[in-house]
């Protein structure tokens, strides 16, 4: 049997599921750095960061049932999961959100809702393809990345984006789309 | 469907910058477009997953793996209340009729449902609770349900779950009717040889003196 550094992210979060306290610890050993890095990447002080990390452990061992065991998605669920957490603190010391934090603000707001086509992805897999989507970053124009950086790191909004590059929120929006486009085109090139 | 319209707003979904009015145009095609791009919607939202791949790692402490265990800790009573809730909602639900001793036990369409796919509950001796998920548990979905199946089976009551919620049923209605019974029998019992004995008595003595 598969011991705990050889197991799939998939088999932690079933275990996570079954309540097992090692495997949500083997879930945090493993993703503790990367989403982390986003994490603070987001709130950029340490301390909020590392309260953002432990709440969003604790976000997933109260919710393990909101993951989808059919599309086993963990990388992708626990990157949004992170990332909705952060920019929800973010937002809520700058005073943009003043809505109580609720279970079912929880479930509706930070909980991930992904697609059910989405395809199984593993932290493993995806850190094996770094190369790839550097490169995809780097095709790019200065703009198009500086855009998608304040909209998914930053946290603003199109007209929080607009009023940043004093330019206007539709040039914001169509900036975002072809810079996600792009993005998508430049992957697939290089995959 | 707009599938332009519908592609601008799944990159904005996916980057996580949707306006509310957006938002909400977004939501109702989830919810009523059959043919709604929900394969391109997965890959965007998983192209976009990947942007943090191109940051420089930074570890966090290592006594926050402590502090987030002992956040953990504080949740035990609502994870534990999670599970018994499960475990309670998985037993069978009895109905009680008017007619006296009439035990009737009916989930929703008349039968015990349960779930197609079971989630068994254990809880051992040390009070340390497992759940064991099998392979096929499906989570709620997020997809509007255009022509999902039944997912229920209905199965019957065993006969010993029956005679044990009838006893369970007869023990908290009429126990205590019976009880009172019994004492108002052995009272008069009791009367009755009193009453026996003095009739006994005044017979004698009339004998005796006659």
């Amino acid at each position: 049997m598969a011991n705990g550094n050889t197991l799939k992210d998939a088999e932690i979060m079933k275990k996570v599921a079954g309540y097992d306290s090692r495997a949500l610890e083997q879930l945090y050993d493993r993703y503790a750095p990367i989403l982390y890095t986003l994490v603070l990447k987001i709130v950029t002080d340490k301390q909020t960061a590392e309260e953002v990390l432990s709440d969003v452990f604790v976000i997933i061992w109260k919710n393990i049932e909101l993951f989808d065991f059919k599309t086993n998605n963990v990388y992708t669920w626990l990157i949004m999961l992170a990332r909705n957490k952060a920019i929800d603190i973010l937002n809520r010391k700058a005073g943009k959100v003043t809505e109580p934090y609720t279970t079912a603000y929880e479930k509706e707001k930070i909980i991930p809702k992904l697609s059910q086509e989405i395809e199984a992805a593993e932290l493993d897999d995806v850190l094996s393809k770094r190369e790839n989507i550097e490169s995809a970053m780097g095709s790019l124009t200065d703009a198009q990345r500086y855009v998608l950086e304040l909209s998914y790191f930053g946290g603003l909004d199109e007209a929080e984006i607009a009023s940043k590059l004093n330019i206007p929120a539709m040039t914001v929006k169509s900036k975002l789309q072809v810079a996600v486009g792009n993005l998508m085109k430049k992957l697939s090139e290089v995959k | 469907m707009d599938n332009k319209k519908a592609l601008e707003l799944i990159k904005l979904e996916a980057i996580g910058c949707l306006n509310k009015k957006d938002a909400a145009s977004l939501l109702k095609m989830k919810e009523t477009e059959k043919d709604f791009p929900w394969k391109i919607l997965a890959e965007y939202q998983t192209l976009i997953t990947l942007l943090p791949i191109t940051l420089t790692l930074n570890y966090p402490d290592a006594e926050l793996k402590d502090k987030t265990a002992t956040k953990l800790y504080q949740v035990r009573n609502e994870i534990k209340a999670k599970i018994d809730a499960k475990k309670e909602k998985e037993k069978p639900v009895v109905e009680k009729k008017s007619v006296v001793g009439e035990v009737v036990l009916q989930g929703d369409s008349g039968g015990v449902i349960i779930e197609d796919e079971e989630i068994s509950l254990q809880e051992d001796e040390s009070d340390q609770v497992e759940i064991s998920v099998p392979e096929k548990t499906v989570v709620e979905s997020r997809k509007p349900s255009v022509d999902k199946k039944d997912s229920t089976t209905k199965i019957q009551p065993d006969r010993d779950q029956v005679e044990k919620i009838a006893r369970e049923y007869f023990n908290t209605y009429f126990e205590k009717e019976i009880k009172e019974l019994k004492n108002e029998v052995k009272k008069n019992r009791l009367l009755s040889f009193i009453l026996f004995a003095i009739a006994i008595v005044l017979i004698v003595v009339l004998f005796v003196f006659l």
